[in-house]
């Protein structure tokens, strides 16, 4: 991967992108309720399960859709049909539609031609190098692995060396390696001074990335702010154990007695029977229930986390 | 404008798409040369001709049919797939955007039905007086069918590409539109005639030449009204397609 042909941008602390009390709706449903926000010069995090509403906010900012209520401003100026701020702005949809007529270099040439790029060969060739798509450039784009086509999204979305990246799932289809290339590679651009908005549903992708983070769910802005102090408070909710032994009341009376389980309640309706275990410490639980089952000589057939999904964890935040 | 212009004109260029509109645009010229071959004068008349060939089979049913097929792809297939973000995510006028998708129909439809009307009214007048008018006047006739075809090309086109822009079901909306609308309702309401498409296609025909279409006498509109009917149909709905893509929220 090749370096940016313009120099750093000036780093500002001063916000790039501003949602002031933002709503979307559509007829009785609400994909936006009330969202206020800054973003600053690096990479931002925006975060939250499926239909949480960062892809309508995205394009709230991208001003691809207009908000129902509130206002949305990019590099000081109002998105919304304001063409000419796109000269500034880089937009990368989540889906993965491309011009199935054009190969790779055509559909990234057909953006910079729009962009009105002169001379078009020394960006669409950046773009290309940048993303690690010189090789295959000349292939229709029907032809592409998921995670081509998704890279050839980014580079005509990087075509034009905009200042500020609004990227929805990036990640989303690349493998392992194509996701370090990626990742390097937005580093590399916030580095130099570009703003980064960059969604994704999944913790891990943001965690190595973002310096920031939107946290949202079910449409509103649960949390914002330093990465690590999110993450502590992810790691204090309570958690959800399910267990299967040979002796369930024995068990349960057993775990009762420790003091990192909140609660206990035993389902002995249930087939097999079970038991589902309230614990703040997770880690702890973990070291004392196989301890605990060997002195009291009870066999555990099963122990099972039942809310790890991102769902529980953002309703435990939102919910306080 | 002459990136989305030649953009939008391959994704019109599907084969199955080609292949309707080439096998819609032959059906008259194929009729017209049967009809030519078979029939002689006395079983015949100029006005059949007209009213069957011209009116209902190309004017009423194959041009706004192919017009339909053609400009609701225009903007459909980008709003179907979702690709029409990577149109209004650049620094680019709403009507740099607009102009070219409606001027992509008008350019692959335009010259096959213009063609298809001026050689079925040649191979069909031969039997029927029309082919006379043409040799022995200045080719009127022909150049009445050609530029009344075209005006019906250039106003079907505006409507398809804003109604592609503004439903996934631009198709349904377009039959409905055209055998409702433009076959029922203007044909047997004679005061909603300025209102269609069809009666301005058939007033410039007759307009532009009343010896080969005097049949249309009784039911056309006005020569100026159907040339400014046209025209104002397709200045409102270009500017409906433009206003559309600024307020719509692009999917």
């Amino acid at each position: 991967m090749t370096a940016l042909v313009n120099g750093p941008l000036a780093k500002t602390d001063s916000a790039v992108i501003d949602v002031r009390a933002v709503s979307k709706w559509y007829g009785s449903v609400v994909a936006v309720n009330d969202v206020s926000l800054q973003v600053k010069s690096g990479i931002t995090g925006l975060l939250g399960p499926n239909g949480a509403g960062k892809t309508t906010l995205l394009h709230m900012i991208a001003g691809l859709a207009g908000p129902s209520e509130g206002e949305v401003t990019v590099l000081g100026e109002p998105v919304r049909d304001n063409t000419p701020l796109y000269r500034h702005i880089g937009f990368m949809p989540e889906h993965e539609s491309l011009y199935g007529i054009l190969t790779g270099r055509g559909f990234v040439e057909l953006a910079a031609r729009l962009h009105g790029l002169e001379p078009l060969g020394p960006p669409v060739d950046r773009a290309l190098a940048l993303v690690g798509l010189t090789d295959v450039q000349h292939r229709a784009t029907g032809t592409y692995s998921r995670g081509m086509r998704q890279r050839t999204r980014l580079a005509a979305t990087l075509v034009h060396d905009p200042e500020v990246l609004l990227l929805d799932e990036p990640l989303s289809g690349t493998d392992p390696r194509q996701r370090i290339d990626v990742q390097g590679l937005m580093s590399r651009l916030a580095a130099e001074g570009r703003t980064i908005l960059v969604s994704s549903h999944i913790l891990e992708e943001i965690e190595t990335l973002a310096d920031n983070i939107l946290l949202m769910v079910a449409g509103k802005l649960a949390a914002a702010g330093d990465f690590l102090a999110i993450r502590a408070k992810l790691d204090e909710r309570p958690y959800q154990v399910k267990i299967v032994a040979n002796e369930t009341r024995a068990m349960a009376a057993a775990l009762v007695g420790l003091v990192v389980v909140d609660s206990v309640s035993v389902d002995e309706e249930a087939e097999p029977p079970s038991l589902t275990v309230m614990t703040r410490k997770i880690g702890e639980l973990q070291l004392s229930l196989p301890k605990l089952a060997k002195e009291r000589e009870i066999r555990l057939y099963r122990v099972e986390p039942m809310d790890e999904s991102l769902e529980s964890v953002f309703s435990y935040l939102v919910d306080g | 404008m002459a990136t989305v212009l030649r953009l939008t004109l391959s994704q019109l260029g599907g084969r199955w798409r080609l292949a309707l509109i080439l096998l819609l645009a032959a059906l008259p010229i194929g009729l017209a040369a049967l009809v030519s071959a078979t029939l002689s004068e006395a079983e015949s008349s100029n006005e059949e001709f007209v009213n069957t060939l011209l009116d209902t089979l190309l004017i009423a049913g194959i041009l706004p049919i192919v017009m339909m097929v053609l400009a609701t792809a225009s903007f459909g297939n980008e709003v179907e797939d979702k690709t029409l973000s990577y149109l209004v995510l650049r620094p680019l006028r709403r009507s740099l955007i607009a102009l070219p998708k409606l001027l992509a129909p008008i350019i692959v439809g335009g010259p096959v039905l213009v063609v298809s009307g001026v050689v079925a009214t040649l191979l069909g007048g031969s039997s029927l007086g029309v082919v006379i008018v043409v040799l022995h006047g200045d080719g009127q006739a022909a150049l009445a069918v050609g530029t009344a075809v075209l005006a019906g090309v250039v106003a079907y086109a505006a409507v398809f590409t804003w109604a592609g822009l503004m439903t996934t079901r631009a198709l349904a909306f377009g039959l409905m539109y055209v055998f409702i609308w433009e076959g029922l309702i203007t044909t047997f309401l004679g005061g909603v005639r300025y209102l269609s498409i069809r009666a301005y296609t058939l007033a410039i025909l007759h307009g532009m030449d009343k010896t080969s279409f005097g049949s249309l006498e009784d039911r056309v509109i006005e020569f100026p009204a159907a040339v400014g009917g046209a025209i104002i149909v397709t200045v409102v709905f270009f500017l409906l397609t433009v206003r559309r893509l600024r307020r719509m929220d692009v999917p």
